[in-house]
């Protein structure tokens, strides 16, 4: 097989990849202030690409769309703290797993009864040709994500860091205790983070629409990924979501084309098992010294 | 006793005699399905309650063992012309050892994580079965014919017998497991995992051992699925399943065989359910009538939180809306059982079977079964004679975290048959010390002898093996079980019976003579009376003395008692001294982590002091407190900076 196209299915699977790291990245920043996942995240991703769509549909500007597709987000983020969140954690249980798998599939089955289970498409002003750069060819799609993924969390980042209320989620995510006794309300930097979390689905549903088509399932597959990648890098990892993402992303695009298509879920799957039977904190996350 | 017999096992039998006779009664095969459904998805969800319930975890992977174990049958028939008995059996062998081989790296996960990795081995699961096109078919499907049982064509009805046969198999052996050391280790483990190390049972074997036998009963059921339908599709095993059978699970109850059985048929129904209109109202005005009725009572009675008491109101009421405005209900399939189970999460987190199982239990008190008088002492905590050597030596033990010096060079010689004092001001490092002796921190250096031999290293379960046991400053008791579990969970050499005798109810006798052993360790430290009263009801001074007790039951040749009298009332105290002393005539040697000066002064004859990290001084009681460094290390020094104590080496020897 040529060099070439090799590499080009690399590199279009690392830029997919780096959906699955931003996705991975809304579980980092409710992990960080409440040590909970949403694991309907990925209907959140969908709805938001859902209602983005039926706003572009009502004749309204592609870039003002994307501003009310990623308040939308936040929402609904905030909803699934209120919903499926907050009494867990006000009981110190871990029943979120399984309320935020119950919100995600009421959420699954509203979109499916509201828009239908076909696939459509999500029209973009961002081009679709592609441009040769060093022998591979790239859409300006695909350039589209690499900038939306990596200036969304930048900003995050900056946010947290050099703003007041970006202090106190770190200050939460580094001891809740802590920084409740500082006189930092925990539960509103918990529902901050899963209004970010919700708001970094939204982005990635907007970013990654315009390839794939919108329809209920197009998050199912996404989702397990950006598990996979979360629990690699660790849940409290940073930037090692990006990296992670990067490599599966390349090596699914490498299984599809060596083992065959229907394989290309299973690197991320066998990746994910072999990475907990080595590291359970994730290979950059940091391990834990238990205490009695 | 004969009412505790007639009442539990009569329902059960009583349930099975009556599902046995429907058939009889009733020729609809439609109705013959739904029922075979029921044992098949029973048998499913007893298997996947031993991870939801019992180890309290999140599994999202039993609907790929029912497809492994459909597509192992499916194939050996189709193939080889297995027959069913052999089918079962493999189909159950195959999904133990995948369960194992998965549990391995996935359950030293906790929480989300965990719900992470069976959710991707199920994915893993369904990718394979739909590749593998030589083997199975792949997304085309596998047809089989059910094959003859010995010669005997199975109708539908002896075959919905056989199914209900082996469901009543797998209920009595899983309570027999349930109500054995099996089912208190899967207790405890879940209450403190730490603690289960520490008492030699065993965290991690037994958490994958839980999870192999979940995932075999999975197998075993699949195989039943593919011989109930004939026919197989990857497709079939999905996340969808999977949600519904935690629905099951959850709805039904969880740790209960009934919960299991009622979460069955409620599963088996569901379908049934959905695509009959009228039926489904009356089923939402119902629920919605319970959510309205539970919801209010909590809000008076002021035991639940508001919005427990109002969310599953409002979600039940969505569904009665639900179910007169929409007409095609099937479609909002997954909604309808999102807005159910959303309910019950909330509003009745034991489900309905912990929720009848309470009530019932205010209405037929039933006695436990008697407890056999305590075994002799003697049998229990044989009296040791004192060797001549030294029963622990620790040889330049270093243990750091990061740059903190936490242990840094201690030499110590525990001689058998003593009890020595280890005493220190905060943070000199005799808890870590401690800890790393009874194997929670791997030492950074140094070595650990016990009567000469090297004391496994870096674990709680071996070290415990090896003969050392301890107790917490923090108590680490199993608070769901009574004081009687849980010395029972960590008797040592009581338990022999093999897995298989134990499944088939055969571990009754070493049962009661450890109840009778572990009864002998309550009444030691005076707790004889307590023996049934939950963990969590005792006091503070009683839980203290139950950890001694439980480490007692490891027959231990090193006692590490961690700050027990810490936060004692005065009573409790002198009893504790008493206690610590009758357990040293037993021959015991202890090491006694202190703070209190006279229980030291009293108990001990031998201290050392430790101060940051290091050995400042040892020998008699009333020696160690009049030397200058000690004295200097608790009320400081003119002259010289408390915390920095020098080397050890310089130290004047006092003994």
């Amino acid at each position: 097989m040529p060099f070439s196209i090799v590499a080009q299915i690399a590199v279009s699977g690392a830029l997919m990849g780096l959906v699955y790291a931003l996705v991975a990245y809304g579980f980092q920043l409710t992990y960080a202030t409440s040590k909970s996942i949403n694991f309907g995240q990925g209907e959140l991703v969908m709805v938001s690409a859902f209602v983005s769509l039926t706003l572009i549909n009502t004749g309204l500007p592609y870039w003002a769309v994307v501003p009310l597709g990623l308040l939308f987000g936040a929402l609904l983020g905030l909803v699934v703290e209120r919903t499926a969140v907050r009494l867990a954690l006000e009981q110190k249980s871990e029943g979120w797993i399984l309320l935020s798998i119950i919100v995600g599939l009421f959420f699954f089955s509203a979109a499916e009864n509201i828009w239908g289970r076909d696939d459509r498409p999500f029209p973009t002003p961002i081009p679709s040709a592609p441009i040769r750069i060093l022998g591979v060819e790239v859409t300006g799609l695909e350039i589209s994500v690499l900038v939306g993924v990596l200036a969304i969390m930048g900003i995050i980042e900056v946010f947290k860091r050099k703003t007041l209320m970006g202090k106190a989620f770190e200050a939460v995510s580094a001891d809740s205790d802590a920084a409740r006794l500082m006189g930092v309300s925990a539960s509103h930097t918990v529902m901050l983070s899963y209004a970010l979390s919700g708001l970094v689905a939204a982005v990635a549903g907007i970013l990654v629409s315009p390839i794939t088509t919108v329809g209920p399932t197009m998050a199912s597959a996404m989702i397990l990924k950006a598990f996979s990648v979360a629990v690699v890098a660790g849940l409290d990892s940073g930037f090692g979501v990006v990296l992670v993402g990067v490599v599966l992303g390349a090596l699914e695009g490498l299984a599809s084309l060596y083992i065959g298509s229907g394989w290309r879920e299973a690197p991320g799957l066998v990746l994910l098992i072999l990475a907990l039977a080595v590291r359970p904190t994730g290979v950059f996350g940091k391990s834990v010294i238990r205490k009695v | 006793m004969l009412k505790r017999l007639l009442l539990v096992r009569g329902t059960e039998i009583l349930l099975f005699a009556l599902l046995a006779a429907i058939p009889l009664a009733a020729r609809s095969p439609y109705a013959l399905g739904l029922l075979t459904l029921l044992a098949i998805y029973g048998i499913l969800l007893i298997g996947l309650d031993v991870t939801v319930g019992y180890l309290g975890q999140v599994n999202l992977g039993q609907a790929a063992f029912l497809g492994l174990g459909a597509y192992t049958a499916g194939i050996l028939t189709t193939r080889w012309g297995v027959g069913i008995p052999m089918s079962l059996l493999a189909a159950g062998a195959v999904c133990t050892a995948i369960g194992a081989l998965l549990a391995l790296p996935a359950l030293r996960l906790e929480g989300p994580q965990f719900a992470l990795a069976t959710l991707s081995f199920l994915a893993l699961t369904t990718t394979t079965l739909t590749e593998l096109e030589w083997l199975t078919n792949g997304s085309q499907g596998l047809s089989l014919v059910r094959p003859p049982l010995l010669g005997v064509t199975l109708t539908p009805r002896l075959f919905f017998w056989l199914c209900l046969a082996l469901l009543g198999v797998v209920w009595v052996a899983m309570r027999n497991l349930l109500s054995s050391q099996w089912g208190r280790a899967f207790e405890a483990l879940r209450d403190s995992p730490i603690a289960t190390d520490a008492m030699g049972v065993g965290t991690y074997r037994h958490k994958v051992a839980a999870f192999a036998f979940g995932s075999g009963l999975g197998g075993v059921a699949g195989a039943l699925y593919a011989f109930n339908f004939e026919y197989l599709q990857p497709q079939s095993y999905v996340y969808e399943l999977t949600v519904v059978l935690l629905l099951g699970v959850v709805l039904g109850g969880r740790k209960s065989l009934w919960g299991a059985f009622v979460g069955a048929t409620l599963v088996a129904l569901l379908p049934n359910l959905l695509s009959n209109p009228a039926l489904f109202r009356a089923f939402a005005v119902a629920g919605f009538a319970m959510a309205l009725v539970a919801g209010v009572r909590g809000l008076v009675r002021r035991s639940t939180r508001p919005f427990q008491a109002l969310a599953p109101v409002v979600a039940m009421g969505v569904l009665v809306l639900g179910s007169f405005l929409e007409k095609n209900t099937e479609d909002w399939r997954k909604g309808i059982f999102a807005l159910m189970l959303f309910s019950v999460v909330v509003g009745l987190p034991e489900g309905l079977m912990g929720f009848a199982a309470k009530a019932l239990a205010r209405l037929f008190r039933v006695e436990p079964p008697s407890l056999p008088p305590a075994a002799a002492l003697d049998e229990v905590l044989p009296a040791m004679t004192a060797g001549a050597g030294p029963l622990l030596e620790v040889r330049g033990l270093q243990r750091h975290f990061g740059g903190v010096r936490a242990v840094d060079g201690v030499d110590l010689t525990v001689r058998d048959g003593t009890i020595h004092g280890l005493i220190g001001p905060n943070g000199s490092g005799k808890s870590t010390l401690v800890n790393v002796v009874s194997g929670l921190y791997t030492p950074t250096a140094g070595e650990i002898l016990l009567r000469g031999v090297p004391l496994p290293r870096g674990s709680l379960f071996k070290a415990a093996q090896a003969g050392v046991a301890r107790t917490f400053q923090n108590l680490q008791l199993f608070s769901g079980m009574t004081a009687l579990e849980n010395v029972m969970v960590a008797l040592r050499g009581a338990y022999r019976t093999p897995l298989p005798l134990v499944l088939a109810g055969l571990g009754r006798t070493e049962e009661r003579r450890a109840q009778a052993q572990a009864l002998a360790l309550l009444e030691l430290v005076g707790l004889g009376g307590e023996a049934r009263t939950p963990v969590k009801d005792l006091t503070y001074g009683a839980q203290r003395f139950l950890e001694m007790a439980r480490a007692l039951a490891r027959k231990p040749e090193l006692l590490v008692l961690d700050e027990p009298a810490a936060g004692l009332a005065h009573p409790d105290v002198v009893r504790q001294v008493e206690v610590i002393r009758r357990i040293h005539a037993r021959g015991l040697t202890i090491v006694l982590i202190e703070h209190h000066m006279d229980v030291v002064t009293e108990l001990c004859d031998v201290v050392t002091v430790l101060d940051g990290g290091r050995v400042i001084a040892e020998g008699r009681p009333d020696q160690v407190k009049r030397h200058p460094r000690v004295i200097a290390a608790y009320l400081g020094h003119p002259g010289t900076e408390a915390g920095e104590a020098g080397p050890a080496e310089g130290a004047p020897a006092v003994s």
